[in-house]
This record gives structure tokens, sequence and C-alpha cells, in this order.
């Protein structure tokens, strides 16, 4: 791998603290001595969020295509209903 | 019993989990928010919620086995309700509740996150999809490297590290810009 990419799999084996003890102690020490590495900590932080926040939104979306299709299809007829008698004004 | 997530058709599978989970715990669920004086909305939104929260213990391995999915679920709502109800609002009541994602927040806090989100969804699809894949989904690499018609784990791997590098650019240059703005 280029010498980039093998600094990213530091950074995010650091992040995930997923780092061999030995090579984690050697990344703290960078961490002091090189200030940018912080900055490169901290975006890699912010990718990692917006990664979480991207599968979250898509599950979300899934979820909600699944309760459209429970509240709609024929076949579930049954299901809604349940549901629904809940629901009838009290 | 607790569902074991299968990833071989990951998206096929994740609708017949989020069905069967619907079907079993969603009437449970809406007997409670009912009881409780809530709406179908009301029932909806806090299912949906506990739903995600628990793909997220179960893909990360946090589920405890005692317990089965509805009781789980059920438990998960029960907390959601007394938060909101506590609150007076529902204004995501994920990120409070998820523990062990301790990154999230950082980048909530930015404001340009949604046009950030916004151009990463459209420019930079495919690598979010491949990383979502493997740090949202927790799919194997060999299974990401399959789903994404990589030869192998190992150039999957490198793909994941230079799409790593791809949007940690963008988000570097908005971090900046932004800096730019407040200063």
């Amino acid at each position: 791998m280029r010498t980039s990419l093998n600094e990213i799999k530091e950074i995010d084996d650091h992040v995930l603290k997923q780092a061999a003890p030995d090579e984690a102690l050697l990344f703290e020490a960078q961490l002091i001595i090189n200030p940018e590495l912080k900055y490169q900590v901290l975006w890699h932080k912010q990718t990692l969020s917006l990664v979480q926040q991207y599968g979250r939104n898509n599950l979300r979306a899934e979820i909600e295509a699944v309760h459209q299709k429970l509240f709609s299809q024929p076949e579930h007829e049954g299901f809604r209903q349940k549901i629904m008698r809940l629901f009838r004004k009290r | 019993m607790t569902h074991e997530i299968v990833f071989d058709k990951p998206a096929a599978q994740r609708e017949k989990l989020i069905t069967e989970l619907y079907k079993s715990a969603f009437p449970t669920v809406a007997k409670y928010v009912s009881k409780m004086g809530g709406s179908f909305d009301d029932a909806k939104d806090i299912f949906q919620d506990a739903l995600v929260i628990y793909y997220e213990k179960a893909v990360g391995g946090d589920l405890s086995l005692q317990s089965s999915e509805k009781a789980y679920l059920l438990g998960i709502t029960k907390h959601l309700w007394f938060k909101k109800f506590r609150d007076g609002n529902n204004n995501l009541p994920l990120d409070n509740c998820i523990e062990g994602f301790d990154i999230t927040d950082e980048a909530d806090e930015q404001p340009s996150t949604n046009k950030l989100m916004h151009y990463l969804e459209t420019a930079g699809k495919k690598c979010m999809e491949l990383l979502s894949a493997f740090y949202y989904h927790k799919l194997p690499m060999k299974e990401v490297a399959g789903l994404f018609g990589y030869a192998g784990e190992r150039s999957a791997t490198v793909q994941k590290y230079k799409c790593i590098e791809k949007v940690r650019e963008t988000v570097k240059e908005q971090s900046l810009a932004y800096e730019d703005f407040i200063e």
C-alpha cells in the first residue's frame, strides 16, 4: 500500500482502538511529536462519523419502506387491522 | 431467540429482518404506546428508533442473548417513551441513547454537515456505500469484497482506505473553509 494509505490504516486502528499494544504506544508518541497528526485523527473521526450517519440514514429509509409495505399491501391487512384497532378513538 | 444477521445478500436480509421484527414486536409496542396515550405516529416513530438501536447493537455484537428481541425492543420503546415524555420533545432521541460510538457527535456540530452529506451522497456514493457496509453494517471485509466486486479482501481493504482518504479530503476542505468563516 502507498505510504499515505498505511498512515490512514494506522489512524484507523488508533481510532477504533484496534492497534497492537506496541503500535498503539508508537502512535501515541507520534501524536506528541507531530501536531499535524492530531488533525488527521480529527478528520478521520469526522469521516467515520459521517459514514455512521450515512449508514443510519439508509437504514431508516429501509425501515420506512418496510413500514409502508406492511401498511399498504393487501396481504398484510390482518396485521394492519390489529394495529389500527389499538388506536381507535377512545 | 435473537436473530442471527446473515450477510450474503445484505439489503434483502435486512428487509427480511425488519419485516419479521415489525410483525413480532410492533403489536406489543403499539399496545404499550396506545395504553400510555400515544398516537399511531408516536408508536411508529418510537418503534423505528428502537429498530435502529436494536440493529446497531446487534451488528456491533452488543446484544445480550438473555432476552428475546421482542422484549428488547419493548424495553427500548419504554425507555424512549419515558425520555420523550420527560423531555417534552422527540428531537433525535438516538443521539443520547446509543453509547459505544462516541465519535457520532462531532460532525453533527458542524453547521455544514447536511451540505457535506448531500455532496457525499451524490459525488461519493460508491465510497460511502463501501465504507458504511464495513463501518456501519459491520460486514466482514470478505463479504464487502464480494458485494462490491473486488478480487479479494486485500484489494477491498486498499479501496476502503482510498475511500477514507477521499472522503476525509472533503471533510478537511469543509473544516478549513469553516475555520476561515468563523475567524
